[in-house]
């Protein structure tokens, strides 16, 4: 409860300093500009907010706890990394999506490795960014070389990830509300 | 963009009446989760959005080429790697960045750990999504896990640029 607070105070304080900082450098009409961005972002992923919210929360209703384990889980190896990077690059949607999914993933048995592997694939090769995005704006021969040396990140980072000792689950996260238990 | 929201409500839906088909309470408990979980949410989400419009307005005119150039080698890519991360928004901002960068000068390379150190370690992005849904463990976990990939990538890139000679300029 303390440590939420916590969080909204530190984001807080630092939208407000970028915000004076704004006002000071650049002067009041930037500020109005970014203000205005602002709003347009917020009007623009309320939507994606609210369905990746609910596809996250019935999803966890559907698959049922350590589904994935024998895919993803601790004892996968390899396999695991590459299985979690597929689905990572295969994954549609912004970040709103995707978050809420590695709850589902975590509660169906994948272990830290695959999940850092997931997000990172998604976030750097998600497939859907670099057809709508990186690959329109920025011709063909940028996108290969970027994607071709962001490939193995994922694996490496998974690798990285269960070999730290920073131990993650899904009661760790403010979203995750767990199931009551059926009557 | 709309595309992927359009076919998430359609996944999210699907899900739903899934739910349904097995029973009422099934479907009732998903929708109420997803509330509770919005409403846990969207403080910090409303607080750290105006972060990116407030950031962008605050980069100054003319920095890629003068830092960022083809020549400037793996301080150049660590330096990209770091602006990467602070660079805010989404891809609609992103990647029209990087093409200014580009046609003004900077290192296709550079740019390669721009892109990378934006999309793994986006500060922005951690704070807005991924702190207030998994909370602060998992971000230390992942950003130990991938703090140095970005800068790899971006060397990587140096090395393969004599196999994509289209990336500079266009």
């Amino acid at each position: 409860m303390l440590r939420r607070h916590a969080t909204f105070i530190v984001i807080s304080l630092l939208t407000l300093s970028a915000a004076a900082a704004v006002l000071l450098l650049r002067g009041e009409a930037a500020f109005r500009h970014a203000i205005e961005a602002t709003w347009g972002l917020v009007v623009t992923v309320a939507p994606s907010i609210i369905g990746g919210l609910l596809l996250s929360a019935a999803l966890r209703q559907l698959v049922p706890p350590g589904a994935l384990a024998r895919w993803m889980g601790a004892e996968s190896g390899l396999r695991g990394l590459l299985v979690a990077t597929a689905a990572g690059m295969a994954m549609p949607g912004g970040p709103v999506a995707a978050f809420p999914v590695v709850l589902v993933l975590a509660q169906a048995g994948a272990d830290r490795g695959a999940l850092i592997a997931f997000v990172l694939a998604w976030s750097l090769n998600g497939f859907q960014r670099i057809l709508v995005w990186e690959l329109p704006i920025l011709g063909h021969d940028f996108a290969l070389l970027r994607l071709l040396c962001g490939l193995p990140l994922p694996v490496l980072a998974g690798l990285l990830a269960r070999w730290l000792p920073i131990r993650w689950t899904p009661e760790d996260a403010p979203a995750f509300k767990p199931a009551p238990d059926k009557p | 963009m709309t595309i992927g929201v359009i076919g998430m409500w359609v996944l999210a839906l699907g899900a739903l009446f899934l739910c349904l088909r097995r029973s009422p309470t099934v479907a009732r408990r998903a929708v109420n989760e997803a509330g509770t979980s919005l409403v846990r949410v969207a403080p910090v989400m409303m607080m750290a959005l105006p972060m990116a419009a407030f950031v962008s307005e605050l980069i100054p005119a003319g920095w890629a080429e003068r830092w960022l150039g083809p020549d400037s080698g793996a301080a150049g890519v660590a330096l990209a790697t770091l602006a990467g991360s602070v660079l805010p928004g989404g891809p609609f901002v992103a990647f029209p960045l990087v093409l200014g960068f580009l046609k003004s000068g900077a290192g296709p390379a550079q740019m390669v750990a721009l892109i990378s150190g934006w999309a793994v370690l986006g500060l922005h992005r951690t704070l807005s999504w991924e702190l207030p849904i998994l909370g602060p463990r998992f971000i230390l976990l992942r950003l130990s896990a991938s703090l140095v990939l970005p800068f790899l990538a971006g060397l990587a890139a140096e090395a393969l640029l004599p196999l994509f000679p289209g990336a500079g300029l266009r």
